[in-house]
């Protein structure tokens, strides 16, 4: 089984030769790719550095698009699975394993703050907002799902097919699951444990997070009303 | 001079404008047919101002010039709506091509270290 891990980087130097280390550590069979969108500081050089296959977007497209050059990659290169990992370290190489292991029983393996008890803690409205995409995607899939704004995750070939004809592009986590299953896709959760971030500030704030509800809300709403197959990025 | 003989100026004139940027190739033909669309519009509204009065009169406007400010507003929304689709696709597309160019660019790399 050939594996990918995906690392998708805007500034994020500090964390990023760490974080390389870990999963070559833990799992020394995969091959890494940093996507580097657009970073102003040393994050090609250190990702370079640690090992790692870097692609650098000549200017930053989000989080959205530089996920799906990840993808885009993946399928050029005929990977069997691509796991998706955030730079800041939250996710913990040690885990991956897990994710993997769970492969051959679905298309999309989420790892999940929530399925287990896990020492992840966060703010009460973080947490409010997690319950409510949690929720709405349940409903609209009729699956449960408890972590959808989980970056933790693993595909196969029919996923990363998927995300290559189309990757929402800004905060695309809970619009993909949505996606995934109107595309016959089987997706499972999987306890994981996450880790506060190694470094960087979280990109929230009030107003970014009212407008995350209501563009995610609406997003997957949108995703869900679609009858077929989601209009290809091109 | 009257708001109508006014605007049938400016419709002719406006054109004129829209035809002469599409020949020198500043305006692509396809977003000038909505232009000359509205120019045309806007000329024959102008020019046939019983034809206003009386669209005026069967949607019980008072003062029928406001009927041409109507018309006009609604084209500006339905032209900013199309910019907008404009704008929706060319993004995606620019996205598309900077990440093949990335991937590209990777390969070249690849490719160099290889030698």
């Amino acid at each position: 089984m050939k594996v990918l891990v995906i690392i998708p980087a805007y500034n994020e130097e500090r964390s990023i030769g760490q974080v390389i280390a870990d999963i070559k550590q833990y799992t020394p069979e995969v091959d890494i790719v940093v996507v580097n969108d657009g970073s102003t500081d040393a994050t090609e050089a250190a990702a370079k550095q640690a090992g790692a296959e870097v692609l650098t977007l000549p200017f930053n497209v989000g989080i959205g698009g530089g996920m799906q050059t990840g993808y885009l990659y993946a399928k050029q290169h005929e990977y069997d699975v691509a796991v998706q990992m955030d730079a800041d370290g939250q996710h913990p190489a040690e885990e991956l394993p897990k994710l993997l292991a769970a492969m051959n029983e679905a298309d999309l393996v989420i790892g999940s703050r929530y399925v287990e008890e896990s020492s992840y803690r966060s703010s009460k409205m973080r947490r409010i907002g997690m319950i409510f995409f949690s929720k709405l995607v349940s409903m609209l899939t009729k699956e449960k799902f408890t972590d959808t704004t989980s970056g933790f995750r693993a595909a196969n070939r029919k996923v990363i097919d998927c995300y290559a004809r189309y990757y929402p592009m800004d905060y695309p986590e809970v619009e993909s699951i949505v996606y995934l299953k109107r595309n016959g896709c089987r997706v499972v959760e999987v306890g994981t444990e996450m880790r506060e971030r190694q470094s960087g500030k979280s990109s929230i704030t009030p107003i970014r997070s009212a407008y995350y509800m209501i563009k995610v809300t609406l997003a997957v709403m949108m995703c869900a009303l679609r009858y077929r197959e989601v209009r290809p990025n091109t | 001079m009257t708001i109508y003989s006014v605007s049938t100026l400016i419709s002719i004139v406006f054109l004129l404008i829209i035809l002469e940027l599409v020949r020198r190739q500043r305006l692509r033909e396809q977003y000038s047919l909505l232009w000359i669309a509205f120019g045309v519009l806007l000329f024959i509204i102008s020019f046939n101002v019983a034809l206003l009065e009386r669209f005026a009169m069967w949607l019980d406007v008072k003062y029928a010039p406001a009927l041409l400010f109507l018309f006009g507003l609604l084209f500006c929304f339905a032209l900013i709506l199309h910019l907008t689709l404009v704008i929706t696709k060319l993004s995606n597309q620019v996205l598309r091509l900077t990440q093949e160019i990335t991937l590209m660019k990777g390969q070249e790399q690849q490719h160099e270290q290889n030698d």
